[in-house]
């Protein structure tokens, strides 16, 4: 008789080795990813962006079919949310799994190419003339260009037509005037002014062109200019004029308030333009970003998203991708991608035609000539004084430090090692 | 005459009720914000008082897939592990073998390890294995959060079963397994529930390995396909509150049948 | 008494065969824990003596710096904010969770109609996604807009409104409150079950006795219930250490830093600044908070085990 302890031994030995051996045969045919080394014929290509939008999503999927379809693949399309795109890229970098058609936001261009995992473009002889310098810029690295955006966008100063009116207030064109309109138009319930000054690289992007139209330069953060800057949004916030919870909205919680009327005027980016339109009663206008003094142009930061082909064992896929990238880039995608977005044309001579097909885009239009790349001067070293920047902004507009103190401080947290 | 020991009546319930209420108002808000037209949020008055379903009638035509998909890895999980922890409990709390101290000191480790470190580490390996993209995948990824969970809730329960209803089994010739299966677990019925309620949640509310361990659209957990209306140019809050909504309904429906079959077992179990 | 005697040599291999039989009870899941945590945790801990940036994820070059990141997250000014922010916010949540936990618990544990569904609808903010919920507090909690103020006006509690988010030391308060609302279900489940494995027949013996719910609630609720507080309080710290989705959605770690943790931080370090070795040492570090709770805790439970 075999003693019960030994037989519970044996059964709970069985019930391991059983479920141990089940594990491989569960995963048992696993599809290794789509990469296939190897110069075989290339049938399919994989392509990562961050347009989680079903509506973009599909846009911008019917685009990479078309192009891969006249280039001889099908395109394998898939969106992750914008905040995790980059942690994404790290992984697959790590892991060799990279996508052959890598779409990232302008100035993180800098930091990927540094590490060798993206193809120079002149690899692949596309032709990257006719493109704004601003966005050229910001997608080259060491004079060589890695990535290409069909689209670019930047930020204008969006009113609301039937409170400018009621209030007899003219549109703003100088900071001052600025002051002024968004103080007469302030009402309980209403507020003159709305920004996105978060404690992100969002909030960053926002104070951008006032920092910039006033002659400051995120080299060197601590100048009167840049201090002007940062004082005219202190202003605006201590007057009334402008709500303390700009420290805390996102652009998509500006443009909301907006729409439902409490705030009559925002800085925000064309790419709202659709669902503006979607608002029956809402009568908006665009103008260029209210510079310090008349007859000054404004110098608005440069948003898109730039297409790369990142570097892989197969040069044949490399090849494919290359092709459907210059495909994404000709004028007519350009075209229809702008169109459906409400974004700007990179090419120069496209966005002319555009500006004067859209006349409600004319002025972002404009601006995109001028607009330059966040990446422009401190390449990689970017993030550091964006965070600084926000910073300053943060502890300025809550009152912690006065302007010029937030952005010593600023300065300091930028240079520390 | 006395009232049944520990029972409350409608008086309770209406306090229940109203104490719910107070904690449940921001899903009321939420579901407030997912009847808004076009979504913005800031028009949501106090009443819904022009609903709009448009939010109900996207999230019904695209997340079925991914409601069934969060079901599948979450009940996976919660079957896995249950499996892994509920003899690793029942041999810690009773056997104390040296090292109890220890085991259970990693097991609690194995808490405070920040996701993304786990979800970094695993691409890697599931990308070798073939175990991107699939149920399996994630049902071993999200037990990670379960498993130790289950360990140490279970392992403080099963310290207080009485050792002479063990010893009792034991004498009359039952082994280890049996002993484990038709006295312990039984006796444990609400500690296995409230590991098994909590691992499910932990399963169904996982958006790191969710994102991290999946490349294409046909495995989707909810957490994840809910970002279809948060892209990188608008966003549509009222598809994503109603999303939300919705898939809330069949998981509580699970949590509340959980719930009550256990508590009638519990009472039904006149050991105490 | 078993009858029936063993031969001495079996005695030996009967108690390692005891032995087996009990670790292959544990096996399983130390094997799976070992496997899913071990190499990360090995794999971060070396990153963070490492200089790690974007270029090391392509080409796995990382110079080793020994102690460098660790004195560098350790040194810079906003270290002891941070340190004091992340205590706050962990005390906080946790006696909060707990308190409104054990209070609900206590109520449920009366059975009355519709008790079960209510509890288990209690579960409902774990059910909603992060991102749903946590706009939703946001949008509830803005100072202008949101419905909290708009009610504490209308009520005359307040005349202006509390500056829930942009406040310095509100928006700590703030996210405290949200994340005890998202706490609560936990610790009422656990602590409920606690409760219902408490024998009746000890609180009818003591009310024969003349004792009032107070006093049944001191020596007998509360001693029999150490255990399960024990588990709740520990998993609640080490989890709220780790919170860091629900303070990037309500206030992004803002205004000026007002809410930035240790987990904040290291996302921050590692995903904006793409130093991820300083945020590998910053993470550890808050391995290292959690492993004083850890052992706190098991310290305690060791001394009520000699019982």
């Amino acid at each position: 008789m075999i003693p019960p302890a030994r037989s519970s031994v044996r059964r709970i030995a069985a019930l391991l080795t059983g479920t141990l051996l089940l594990v491989p045969a569960a995963t048992g045919c696993g599809a290794g990813s789509g990469s296939g080394g190897g110069d075989g014929e290339v049938t399919s290509i994989t392509a990562l962006d961050y347009y989680t939008d079903a509506t973009e999503h599909a846009q911008w999927g019917e685009m990479l079919t078309e192009c891969g379809r006249t280039v001889g693949v099908t395109v394998e399309h898939t969106s992750v949310p914008g905040a995790s795109l980059i942690p994404k890229v790290l992984q697959q970098a790590s892991s060799r799994t990279l996508p052959d058609l890598l779409m990232l936001d302008n100035p993180d261009v800098q930091q990927i190419a540094r590490t060798g995992a993206l193809a120079p473009l002149d690899e692949f002889g596309i032709d990257s003339g006719g493109f704004a310098q601003g966005i050229l810029s910001a997608g080259s690295y060491q004079g060589s260009v890695y990535g290409l955006a069909p689209n670019v966008s930047t930020v204008a100063l969006v009113y609301n037509k039937d409170m400018l009116d009621e209030a007899g207030v003219a549109v703003p064109r100088t900071w001052d005037e600025l002051k002024a309109a968004a103080a007469a138009l302030t009402r309980p319930g209403r507020y003159g002014m709305a920004v996105d000054a978060n404690p992100t690289f969002e909030g960053t992007w926002q104070f951008l062109p006032f920092l910039w139209s006033n002659g400051g330069d995120e080299r060197q953060l601590d100048t009167p200019q840049a201090a002007q800057a940062l004082r005219l949004w202190v202003d605006l916030v201590n007057s009334g004029s402008m709500s303390k919870s700009v420290l805390n909205w996102t652009q998509a919680d500006v443009h909301d308030q907006f729409v439902a009327g409490k705030t009559a005027m925002m800085i925000n980016g064309p790419w709202r333009i659709p669902a503006l339109n979607q608002e029956g009663n809402l009568h908006w206008g665009v103008a260029p970003v209210p510079v310090p003094q008349l007859g000054q142009a404004p110098v608005t930061p440069l948003g898109g998203e730039v297409w790369t082909v990142p570097r892989s064992p197969s040069k044949a896929r490399q090849e494919k991708a290359a092709r459907v990238l210059a495909c994404l880039n000709g004028p007519a995608n350009m075209l229809t991608a702008a169109r459906q977005h409400f974004t700007v044309p990179s090419r120069t001579a496209v966005a002319a035609r555009y500006a004067e097909e859209v006349p409600s885009m004319a002025a972002f239009a404009g601006s995109v000539e001028a607009a330059r790349a966040r990446t422009d001067e401190l390449g990689v070293d970017w993030p550091k004084a964006a965070t600084a920047i926000y910073t300053a902004v943060q502890s300025a507009l809550t009152g912690e430090r006065t302007p010029e103190e937030a952005l010593r401080n600023a300065q300091r947290l930028a240079t520390a090692d | 005459m006395k009232r049944a020991q520990g029972r409350g009546g409608p008086l309770s319930t209406v306090l229940g009720i109203g104490l719910l209420a107070l904690m449940l108002f921001p899903v009321y808000w939420m579901v407030d914000a997912s009847l808004q037209p076009a979504g913005n949020p800031l028009r949501a008055g106090w009443f819904p008082l022009h609903p709009d379903f448009g939010g109900y009638a996207t999230a019904l035509r695209d997340q079925g897939r991914n409601l069934v998909t969060s079901l599948v890895v979450a009940l996976g999980s919660v079957v896995l592990s249950l499996a892994l922890a509920a003899p690793a409990a029942y041999a810690l709390a009773r056997f104390r073998p040296r090292g109890t101290g220890l085991v259970l000191f990693g097991v609690l480790v194995t808490q405070m390890v920040p996701g993304i470190v786990v979800a970094n580490a695993l691409y890697r390996a599931y990308d070798e294995l073939g175990l991107l993209n699939s149920h399996l995948g994630l049902i071993l990824a999200d037990s990670t959060a379960g498993t130790p969970f289950a360990v140490i809730v279970l392992h403080a329960f099963m310290r207080s079963i009485p050792g002479e209803i063990i010893e009792a089994a034991r004498l009359d010739g039952a082994g280890r397994l049996r002993v484990f299966r038709s006295v312990v677990l039984p006796l444990s019925g609400n500690a296995l529930v409230t590991a098994a309620v909590f691992t499910f949640l932990f399963a169904w509310s996982d958006f790191l390995f969710a994102l991290t361990l999946t490349t294409t659209e046909t495995v989707r957990p909810i957490t994840l396909g809910i970002y279809q209306y948060l892209g990188a140019h608008t966003d549509r809050w009222n598809a994503v509150m109603a999303t939300s909504v919705l898939a809330s309904v069949p998981a509580a429906v699970l949590l509340v049948l959980a719930q009550r079959r256990v508590a009638a077992a519990a009472t039904d179990g006149a050991l105490r | 008494m078993r009858s029936g005697s063993r031969p001495p040599t079996d005695r030996f291999p009967g108690r390692l065969r005891e032995r087996t039989a009990q670790w292959l009870f544990i096996a399983p899941a130390a094997a799976y824990l070992a496997l899913f945590f071990g190499y990360p945790l090995v794999a971060n801990l070396v990153m963070s003596f490492r200089r790690h940036t974007v270029t090391t994820f392509f080409t796995g070059d990382a110079p080793f710096v020994g102690l460098r990141n660790y004195a560098s997250v350790l040194s810079s000014d906003l270290f002891p904010g941070t340190l004091l922010t992340t205590a706050l916010f962990t005390v906080g949540s946790v006696l909060g969770q707990f308190a409104v936990g054990l209070a609900l618990a206590l109520f449920f544990r009366r059975r009355f109609p519709l008790g079960d569904v209510l509890r288990s609808l209690l579960l409902l903010p774990w059910l909603l996604p992060l991102v749903a919920s946590g706009a939703t507090w946001r949008w509830m909690l803005d100072p202008d807009s949101g419905v909290v103020n708009t009610a504490l006006r209308g009520l005359h509690l307040s005349s202006s409104g509390v500056p829930w988010l942009t406040g310095t030391s509100q928006a700590l308060v703030s996210v405290v409150l949200v994340n005890i609302w998202v706490g609560i279900p936990f610790n009422t489940a656990i602590l409920y079950g606690g409760l219902r494995d408490i024998p009746t027949h000890l609180y009818e013996a003591a009310e024969l006795d003349g004792a009032g719910p107070l006093a049944s609630f001191r020596h007998i609720t509360w001693p029999l219930l150490r255990p399960v507080v024990g588990v709740v309080l520990v998993l609640g710290a080490v989890y709220t250490l780790k919170v860091l989705d629900l303070v990037l959605v309500v206030t992004g770690g803002g205004p000026a830093g007002a809410t930035e943790t240790l987990a904040t931080r290291s996302y921050e370090l590692s995903f904006r600044q793409f130093d991820f070795g300083r945020g590998a040492a910053m993470s550890n570090l808050l391995v290292l908070l959690s492993l004083v709770f850890a052992l706190a805790y098991l310290r305690a439970g060791r001394r009520a085990r000699t019982f």
